[in-house]
């Protein structure tokens, strides 16, 4: 197996975006492609990462990008997996760069979708969910991630001030990051007076809708060290599945895809959860970075919310939890999301991370999933 | 009529329509095909009462498309009685988490546009 290096990466800033998902889409590749320092004929193919273009009139999105790159002739491959998206299409081109295919290829991950409006893209992301079971009945995601907190709270000594932390937190990360959607300074008080969305969680417990694009280019180590420059190894990468309904799941305060997931890349990599120096993790919801950081090994069954409280997750503390702002600050563009997980771990790494640099950090974690973990991927990157 | 329409007609009368796997004795909801811990094809057909206690839920104050009309409203996740089984559904009538305590006694009743409709027994 061929080692397997990230090369480059860029990202648009997350939010409101005014111009067209194919726009964004390039705008955040260039990126990637000028942070590599490639040509873009370098470039043997593309993995492309969304959800919903249909909702801003443009599917099929590879073509679009390859020819604005001006390599038309280059095959591409749109992965679709809800808000794990991202992370899929980066495990699809780290296993073709692994397996000698490719040497040198594109992954760029986008969503546009905040001009339809809360109510219609509420019902979009409920497609994403077991419809029958969940979507049918009036389940939204929030609803889902809020069954999943009210279970949290009636299994294990927590509260929803606890929950509220975690949003506070990430403001205070995403303050630092200069693409974040929200760059807001938030307090407790301000989570939980926030209007209710699904009980228990309130809107301050719920990250944005975001448009946005992240991209990173992905190369042999061979053409890594070819062409110079910064780069980063991937050294972990899995995979894992849970029910598609959270009625399936045994305990529903832990997503069995992400220990299995994280189990894989942990072995690929020959480490353990606590070798791990940050790690982005996939808070759509407060009560998603805690059980994250259960299920990925950081603290025991009903310790995360412990931790949480006693700031071990924060910034340069104990291990550095999103420290890009997360899905909660940065935003959740829903395609381009894993993709950016990897942006920030590069930038991280290569010491392009400014004000909220994870000091001495040597390696970092991606964690993404989605719907409520349905589906995940792990990957694990070391600074060379 | 389809297992899926089976399953729905079953609903509508308080029932839930399963899968017991003849080599293990599991039990899977109607849509599931290969058993989940042997992974065997035999199954056969075993129709349990919609009735159990609430394993847990939310109370959606912000809802997706065609829903504003019910809010607030509850989606819940129903604990059947004597099984391994969880089946989700729809429950108004729902406003404050002191309505519905973890534990709560409740029961499928119907099916319509709102899918599987769940009530405080």
């Amino acid at each position: 197996m061929e080692k397997v290096c990230v090369l480059g990466a860029g990202s648009t800033k997350y939010g409101k975006l005014a111009d067209s998902i194919g726009d964004i889409t390039t705008q955040a590749s260039v990126a990637a492609i000028d942070s590599a320092g490639i040509d873009p004929k370098d470039i043997k193919a593309a993995y492309i990462s969304n959800v919903f273009g249909v909702a801003d009139k443009q599917v099929h999105l590879g073509p679009v990008l390859m020819s604005n790159l001006g390599i038309s002739d280059k095959p591409s491959l749109s992965i679709e997996s809800a808000c794990g998206s991202g992370s899929v299409a980066f495990r699809e081109a780290f296993a073709n760069v692994a397996a000698g295919f490719y040497d040198c290829l594109i992954v760029s991950g986008v969503e546009k979708v905040t001009h339809t409006g809360t109510d219609w893209t509420t019902t979009y992301f409920a497609y994403c969910s077991d419809f029958f079971y969940e979507g049918q009945a009036g389940a939204s995601f929030p609803g889902l991630f809020a069954s999943m907190a009210r279970a949290y709270l009636t299994e294990f000594d927590a509260t929803e001030e606890d929950f509220a932390k975690v949003a506070v937190k990430n403001h205070q990360n995403g303050l630092l990051n200069p693409k974040a959607h929200l760059q807001k300074s938030i307090t407790i008080d301000d989570v939980m007076n926030s209007a209710v969305v699904a009980s228990p969680l309130k809107l301050y417990d719920c990250c944005p809708f975001s448009d946005g694009a992240s991209s990173v280019v992905l190369c042999s180590e061979k053409f890594a060290k070819a062409h110079g420059g910064d780069y980063v190894e991937v050294i972990g990468s899995g995979r894992g599945g849970s029910p598609a309904a959270l009625q399936g799941r045994e305990h529903m305060t832990t997503i069995p895809s992400t220990k299995i997931a994280a189990k894989a890349a942990y072995d690929m990599a020959g480490i353990t959860a606590r070798d791990i120096d940050f790690a982005e993790v996939h808070d759509c919801f407060t009560i998603a970075e805690v059980v994250d950081t259960e299920d990925l090994g950081f603290f025991a069954k009903g310790q995360g919310i412990q931790a949480i409280r006693e700031d071990r997750t924060k910034l340069n503390s104990d291990i550095s939890i999103n420290p890009s702002g997360g899905l909660k600050s940065k935003g959740h563009p829903i395609g381009a999301t894993g993709v950016g997980q990897v942006v920030e771990v590069f930038d991280q790494l290569t010491g392009k991370a400014g004000a909220r640099t994870v000091k001495d950090a040597k390696i970092g974690l991606t964690h993404n999933f989605g719907a409520t973990g349905a589906s995940c991927a792990v990957h694990i990157f070391q600074s060379v | 009529m389809s297992v899926k329409e089976q399953f729905i007609e079953n609903v509508k009368e308080g029932k839930v329509l399963t899968h017991k796997c003849t080599s293990c004795g599991l039990l899977h909801l109607s849509n599931v095909y290969y058993c989940e811990k042997c992974g065997s094809k035999g199954f056969e057909d075993s129709i349990l009462a919609g009735v159990g206690s609430i394993a847990t839920y939310t109370i959606i104050t912000v809802a997706p498309a065609g829903f504003e009309k019910y809010t607030p409203y509850a989606f819940v996740i129903l604990q059947l009685d004597d099984t391994n089984l969880r089946i989700s559904g729809f429950m108004s009538g729902i406003t404050t988490p002191a309505d519905l305590p973890v534990g709560t006694r409740a029961k499928i009743v119907d099916f319509d546009e709102r899918g599987i409709i769940i009530e405080k027994q």
